[in-house]
């Protein structure tokens, strides 16, 4: 069946099964910028905003999510328009492979959005859900303290 | 895994998503995370989506706060921090699942599915929470009955947690886990009313055991018309006898003096916060 979603903002129909989740619609319709890792809510390689929260879309059936809007990392920034996090995690060295990337760009944009300003205590808490094998967190935490502090500055400078 | 031919249902009223839940093969579906979990579900006919009920509520109302059950851990977490209340009950969700499953996890299927390894039963119990369910009639449970009994597997949904808090009761909460967002082994938590330095009241529970929870009565009735020193707290503790299941991690034998140790600094920080 077809079934119309938002995603990142435009209206699109989508190709769907009713027991399928939102994880195997969104990869099945072309959005493959959401990765398939564990498929059990542990690594996050999956997350996406879901009316701008982060969650695991491998623990989320596509159908009950039908009429709220979704936002995947290429929402986020694309590679010709980087958001402000994209650029702090390849200039910080904070990917290697890159395969969890997407779900730690999500996870970070999801807390920048509530807390403009915080701790990186905060931001160990806000990407407890994001598994990542090659780099030991501590370059994706400066990143996202990186990212936080030049979208203050951006926004100082506009007001 | 859920059968391709599952249908769903968007009740907008409260009845017909009771009416709906009446018939064989169909569940509800709040959050969604406990029926992805993977075991067989060749049974489920039908999900009935709780979205469009108008349940996603916190409400303060005096000296109580009412959670509607699609309220997320992470609405219960935001408002215990924002308003600095129900502390013990923000506390532990904060430690359950990680930041995007407490954005799913929905308070109502929590309760209703009471998991062994919960963050959610211990504080409610401790804090003497009410149930209100909506089955063939509404009807208003305390937390302990509903699920001490057959009620919690009945079809029913779950309309909304009440929780009073009052001004005489000093609260606390500890958790046994490995690391920090892991499933807990046990949780104790522990409502005292005190009057002048002395216990009028206390309820203490702990879950994780084998029958899921159990009340401390035994270490109750030592605190009870006694002020709480250090020799009260040894003896109080004492007399706690737990059961748990052993595992692939700890003997039951090792949880049972663990739960001695944590039940003891519970106290002990109880009898500070009261002082």
């Amino acid at each position: 069946m077809k079934i119309s979603f938002t995603i990142n903002s435009a209206k699109v129909e989508l190709e769907l099964r009713p027991h399928e989740t939102l994880l195997k619609v969104l990869r099945a319709n072309g959005f493959t910028e959401v990765k398939s890792g564990c498929e059990e809510g542990e690594c996050g390689a999956c997350l996406v905003l879901l009316d701008g929260k982060p969650i695991n879309s491998c623990q989320v059936l596509a159908m009950s999510v039908r009429e709220k809007p979704v936002t995947t990392v290429r929402g986020i920034g694309t590679l010709h328009l980087p958001h402000v996090l994209q650029k702090t995690f390849a200039r910080g060295g904070a990917d290697q492979c890159g395969f969890c990337s997407p779900g730690m760009v999500v996870a970070a944009y999801g807390l920048l959005q509530r807390n403009p300003r915080p701790t990186r205590e905060e931001i160990a808490e806000a990407l407890d859900g994001n598994l990542c094998r090659c780099t030991g967190y501590v370059k994706i935490v400066e990143a996202v303290y990186q990212a936080a502090a030049e979208m203050q500055k951006e926004d100082t400078r506009t007001e | 895994m859920l059968p391709s031919t599952i249908q769903w249902y968007f009740p907008r009223r409260l009845n017909d998503a009771v009416k709906l839940i009446q018939k064989d093969g169909v569940i509800l579906h709040g959050g969604g995370t406990k029926i992805l979990e993977p075991q067989p579900r060749s049974s489920v006919k039908g999900l009935v989506d709780i979205g469009d009920l108008g349940l996603d509520y916190i409400r303060a109302s005096g000296r109580s706060v009412r959670i509607g059950a699609a309220a997320t851990f992470a609405d219960v977490v935001r408002f215990a921090r924002e308003k600095k209340r129900l502390n013990i009950l923000g506390t532990s969700l904060s430690h359950a699942a990680s930041t995007p499953l407490r954005n799913r996890i929905t308070i109502g299927g929590s309760v209703k599915d009471f998991p062994m390894w919960s963050n959610l039963y211990a504080p409610l119990l401790a804090l003497d929470a009410r149930v209100v369910i909506a089955g063939m009639q509404l009807r208003i449970c305390p937390i302990e009955e509903y699920a001490g009994s057959d009620l919690i597997h009945s079809r029913h949904l779950v309309k909304e947690i009440r929780v009073p808090e009052r001004s005489d009761v000093v609260y606390g909460i500890k958790t046994f886990h490995v690391v920090r967002f892991e499933y807990p082994i046990f949780t104790i938590a522990a409502a005292v009313a005190m009057r002048k330095g002395v216990v009028r009241e206390a309820r203490i529970f702990i879950t994780g055991v084998r029958r899921k929870f159990a009340r401390l009565t035994s270490t109750e009735e030592v605190l009870h018309g006694n002020a709480i020193t250090g020799r009260l707290i040894e003896e109080a503790a004492g007399k706690s006898s737990f059961s748990f299941v052993p595992d692939f991690r700890f003997s039951a034998e090792y949880k049972q003096r663990v739960a001695r140790v944590y039940l003891k600094d519970l106290l002990r920080e109880i009898k500070q916060a009261a002082a």
